[in-house]
């Protein structure tokens, strides 16, 4: 989003009205949901979602990651329980998300939060962070917008793929990449320092041994819990025993005005 | 890709509504919570790890192992060499639909030649 910054010399117009003013916040988001949408009712609909049902998962589950681990799932057979709990781990990283927004939130009604949390998702957060920590006039009703445009975007898009995929043949294999693709650029978001890559790799081998051993998915959750307590047993005592080893060091992107970080480390 | 899912509507529909639950409590229970008292320091620490061991083995899990005997494969080239491809895009351009897309058309182009 840092790129896509408005003309800090531009002055909002105090006349533009609420909804106005928070759809040019939402636009740029609202329109790269298009895309991967589409991709994602194509997968839907060829898992055997049908097209109601499509348009049900987005409203409710509203997760780009979730639907589409949702769809390949279903095509290789997993059972209910193993798909559920997948998803449950794969969405826990909404704790950490809400939670950095509760300083914002604080004394809104029970049912406001109710109706945030269920349009709460990653990419509507970093937009309502980076707003709530920039701008003072932002306030919870504005947050809740921008989550219900991006949610209406994601929930069409999603409908009129499934569309096209009930109209079109589609090479799956290449469509499904479009998951990959998409953990990929959060994984590239998420890396904050060198030991952030350190535990991407503790990551992808023990993902890749759990797997094998269990011959499930499963294997996912065991690894996951393991390295992201790796993660946070290492960063602990880093910070205690050596709190200015390099591995500590903050990388920055060049999205983010890069001084002269060294961009091979970003791999 | 090619196993049929058997799956009633019904069944699908059991899926949403189970799914929603997991999806919906990780993000209200937190709300709930932490608009009201301080959120401890190890929890958050602790969470910080958990997205990026998790994408991480996905992504393994979707490069580097078979979706059926579930042992390592490094057959898929067009899609490694995609996945490179969107790191650097992501890192570059920080946006999401510039690096699904281009890793889209990427592994489209590349599994043409390889």
């Amino acid at each position: 989003m840092n790129k896509r910054r408005p003309n800090p010399k531009r002055v909002p117009d105090p006349n533009e009205p609420l909804w106005r003013s928070t759809l040019r916040v939402a636009m740029p988001l609202n329109l790269s949901y298009i895309p991967i949408g589409l991709a994602c009712g194509i997968l839907l609909h060829a898992a055997g979602f049908n097209t109601l049902l499509t348009g049900l998962v987005s409203l409710l589950i509203f997760s780009g990651g979730a639907q589409f681990l949702i769809a390949t799932m279903l095509t290789i057979n997993s059972p209910l329980l193993s798909i559920v709990l997948m998803l449950f781990f794969l969405e826990l990283r909404y704790a950490l998300l809400s939670s950095s927004l509760s300083p914002y939130l604080k004394g809104q009604s029970n049912r406001f939060l109710f109706i945030f949390a269920i349009s709460l998702n990653d990419e509507n957060y970093a937009i309502n962070y980076l707003k709530f920590a920039t701008d003072k006039k932002w306030t919870g009703k504005e947050a809740l917008l921008v989550e219900h445009y991006s949610l209406l975007f994601w929930a069409m898009s999603n409908v009129i793929g499934s569309l096209i995929g009930s109209a079109l043949k589609i090479d799956l294999g290449i469509v499904n990449f479009a998951l990959t693709a998409l953990f990929l650029y959060m994984i590239v978001m998420q890396i904050k320092n060198r030991l952030t890559v350190v535990i991407c790799l503790i990551s992808g081998v023990l993902a890749a041994v759990c797997m094998m051993i269990t011959k499930s998915t499963l294997g996912l959750v065991i690894s996951t819990i393991i390295s992201s307590l790796i993660g946070f047993g290492l960063e602990t005592t880093l910070r205690k025993r050596l709190p200015d080893s390099h591995w500590l060091w903050k990388l920055r992107g060049p999205g983010a005005k890069q001084s002269a970080v060294e961009s091979s480390d970003g791999k | 890709m090619s196993t049929v899912n058997t799956w009633t509507s019904t069944q699908h529909f059991w899926l949403i509504i189970l799914g929603f639950f997991v999806a919906f409590l990780p993000r209200f229970i937190p709300l709930m919570l932490f608009t009201k008292r301080e959120i401890p320091e190890w929890f958050n620490e602790w969470m910080k790890f958990v997205p990026v061991s998790l994408f991480t083995a996905l992504v393994v899990k979707d490069v580097f192992i078979d979706s059926k005997s579930y042992q390592l494969m490094f057959t898929q080239v067009p899609e490694m060499l995609a996945a490179v491809i969107v790191i650097i895009i992501a890192y570059r351009t920080r946006s999401m639909a510039l690096s699904v897309i281009t890793g889209l058309i990427g592994v489209f182009l590349l599994s043409m030649v390889i």
